[in-house]
């Protein structure tokens, strides 16, 4: 493949500067773009303080902006999607939330969060569909489409889905354990990305417990967030990985972004340095560069990502050259 | 009517000393037939910890085949270790269903984790044993039959058979999280899938049972069996709220089919209710139908679901 590269167009939605509904203050993570005729509609995980316990509550809001994703258009008013039910999967957070539209739905595939007692939290995939082009979604079912199974005992989360040759394929995470790496530490999770498939978005197929992407940190490499895109006849994927402990405050540990290749949707090829997103110290991402989105607008190919602090300070954006 | 004729309680964790395991509760009787004897399975449980919480191990007892009240061995220890940091079954494995396959004995458990808002979450997890049914090993670290749109948490109450040549595993799942006096407590129905071998599994997605005492009605131990030309079906309902106490506790009621996907319930068929006095007089519960050289018995619980130990029936006549 040719040499290519991302030139950084810097942070283009900061939540802080916005009043957002459901009590929402800080955080615009993992953006996902739904294009409208004449706008992209980014939607993306922010936080509420669960007022019971002072912990986080992930919630699905969205920006608009120009098609160049310069300019903010408008920030969405009221709930895209609520929480959902005591016991649910989905009950203490969504985050993030996948959009495509099919046929004249705009399906929503949602990673669930629920908070557990011996670890913090466990995860599955839901899906949510909006008859409204993408201002509300409505989930289908109080529980998910694709949860833990005999060989992904954990964490199943961060579906990103796509409709190619008549299927649904989806891309997502599976954790592979917890694991406390210290005696008085709190558990660490792994996870890897895995794939299934469906005919009909619903009832879905995993490729169970198939580490696809190969790991660049060895067996503790944590992997999140894949974000697949067609160029020019190959499949590019990518995504972002880490360490699976003291990855929160210690740079060199933390979140940069992964690539891989594919033309058969089977096998990848990791190739994180082709093309690279380089590290500008000083910015917004310098620290950490997470939870990446790429989508094609006007013959353009765009890298929405997160930076520092795993997005508290809002997304920036790349584009491929 | 059924007629049938208690025998009287036939094992108590109690009696079982030795085994800090062990200590209460004889759940969720479920049975496995030996040349000799008859091993009975069932979920038990050590002390709570110091915030009263439980966690529930499987053992079995072994009755003489000739005397179902001679007790020929108790499991030395659990069948089933718990699982992992933040797996499905870390805290417990409740109940169990044994089924022979060929050589082959497997086990289909409930796993146990607890979350923050409710208080426990439970999936069905599937082990195989290799020494005739003394210990189990998990064919995997995650559940084989999980959660689904309809099916949103708390699958639990396993029974694993099979008809023809299929698998079949009669389950609960939870609706609804329903807060009684400051108390979540789950509302779940019976609901069923089937399989060509027992990994990979096809829901009904339906509920088998229509809700009868009401709309929140709890259905537990959907316990199935084929004879005389249909299938039968004993399992356990309970009311909403106030279920520890004897007026709206567990009782066992009975349903009918020819595809096992269409049931026709008549509770008052059933035939077995609480005593007037004893170890069942509160509640009965978690029935488990088994023929054994030409009678037909029920092994159930009794008070507390089956804190002191479970219990014998046998039919007058036959399933029809």
């Amino acid at each position: 493949m040719a040499a290519r590269s991302f030139r950084k167009l810097g942070k283009i939605f900061d939540p802080t500067r916005y009043r957002l509904h459901d009590d929402c203050v800080q955080f615009a993570q993992a953006p996902q773009a739904l294009l409208l005729d004449d706008r992209v509609r980014i939607y993306f995980s922010t936080r509420a303080v669960d007022k019971s316990n002072g912990k986080y509550l992930s919630r699905i809001a969205f920006v608009e902006v120009t098609k160049d994703l310069r300019e903010v258009i408008r920030v969405s008013e009221r709930t895209v999607i609520p929480l959902g039910k005591l016991g649910c999967f989905d009950e203490h957070g969504i985050f993030p939330m996948n959009v495509l539209r099919h046929g004249d739905a705009v399906l929503g595939y949602t990673c669930g969060w629920s908070r557990r007692v011996s670890v913090s939290v466990d995860t599955a995939i839901g899906l949510a569909v909006s008859r409204d082009g993408g201002l509300t979604f409505e989930r289908q079912g109080d529980g998910p489409v694709m949860s833990a199974s005999l060989h992904e005992p954990c964490l199943v989360g961060d579906g990103f889905v796509k409709f190619i040759g008549g299927r649904f394929h989806m891309w997502y995470i599976f954790g592979t354990g917890w694991k406390k790496y210290a005696a008085d530490a709190q558990p660490d999770r792994t996870y890897k990305i895995g794939h299934a498939h469906s005919r009909d978005g619903i009832t879905w197929t995993k490729d169970e417990a198939r580490q696809i992407i190969a790991d660049r940190l060895g067996a503790a490499e944590s992997q999140a967030l894949p974000t697949v895109i067609g160029i020019e006849g190959r499949f590019h994927m990518f995504f972002c990985y880490r360490q699976s402990f003291d990855f929160r405050n210690n740079s060199a540990r933390g979140y940069r972004i992964g690539h891989a290749f594919s033309d058969d949707l089977v096998n990848w090829t990791r190739d994180d340095q082709n093309p690279a997103l380089d590290v500008t110290p000083g910015e917004w991402d310098s620290q950490m560069q997470c939870y990446p989105h790429v989508f094609e607008c006007e013959g353009k190919v765009y890298l929405l990502y997160n930076g520092n602090e795993f997005g508290r300070n809002g997304f920036g954006a790349a584009v491929l050259e | 009517m059924f007629t049938w004729k208690k025998l009287g309680l036939v094992f108590a964790p109690q009696d079982a000393p030795g085994r800090p395991w062990l200590k209460e509760f004889a759940q969720a009787p479920s049975s496995l037939l030996f040349d000799d004897f008859v091993r009975i399975y069932f979920s038990c449980r050590p002390a709570a910890d110091s915030l009263g919480r439980y966690v529930s191990y499987c053992a079995y007892v072994d009755l003489d085949r000739a005397d179902l009240f001679a007790v020929r061995g108790i499991a030395e220890q659990p069948i089933l270790s718990l699982g992992g940091l933040g797996e499905f079954d870390e805290f417990g494995t409740y109940p169990v269903s044994v089924i022979r396959h060929g050589a082959e004995i497997r086990a289909y458990y409930g796993g146990w984790t607890r979350c923050e808002s409710v208080p426990f979450n439970v999936a069905i997890g599937v082990a195989g044993s290799s020494d005739g049914g003394k210990t189990f090993t998990k064919l995997g670290k995650g559940p084989v039959l999980g959660y689904s749109p309809d099916e949103p948490f708390v699958l639990s109450g396993p029974k694993i058979r099979r008809f023809g040549d299929r698998w079949y595993l009669f389950y609960i799942a939870g609706r609804k999280w329903k807060v009684v006096g400051g108390r979540a407590e789950p509302v779940y129905k019976i609901r069923m899938a089937s399989s060509a071998d027992g990994m990979s599994w096809d829901k009904a997605n339906k509920d088998l049972i229509a809700s009868r005492i009401e709309e929140d009605e709890a259905q537990a131990s959907p316990d199935v069996c084929h004879a005389n030309g249909k299938y039968h079906m004993f399992f356990s309902y309970r009311f909403s709220e106030g279920f520890r106490s004897r007026e709206h506790g567990y009782r066992i009621g009975y349903a009918s089919s020819h595809d096992l996907i269409d049931w026709v319930r008549d509770d008052a068929k059933a035939g077995i209710d609480v005593s007037d006095a004893g170890w069942d007089a509160q509640m009965i519960s978690y029935p488990h139908v088994f023929e054994l050289d030409g009678s037909t018995y029920m092994a159930y619980l009794g008070d507390q679901v089956g804190r002191y130990g479970f219990g014998l029936a046998v039919l007058d006549g036959s399933l029809e």
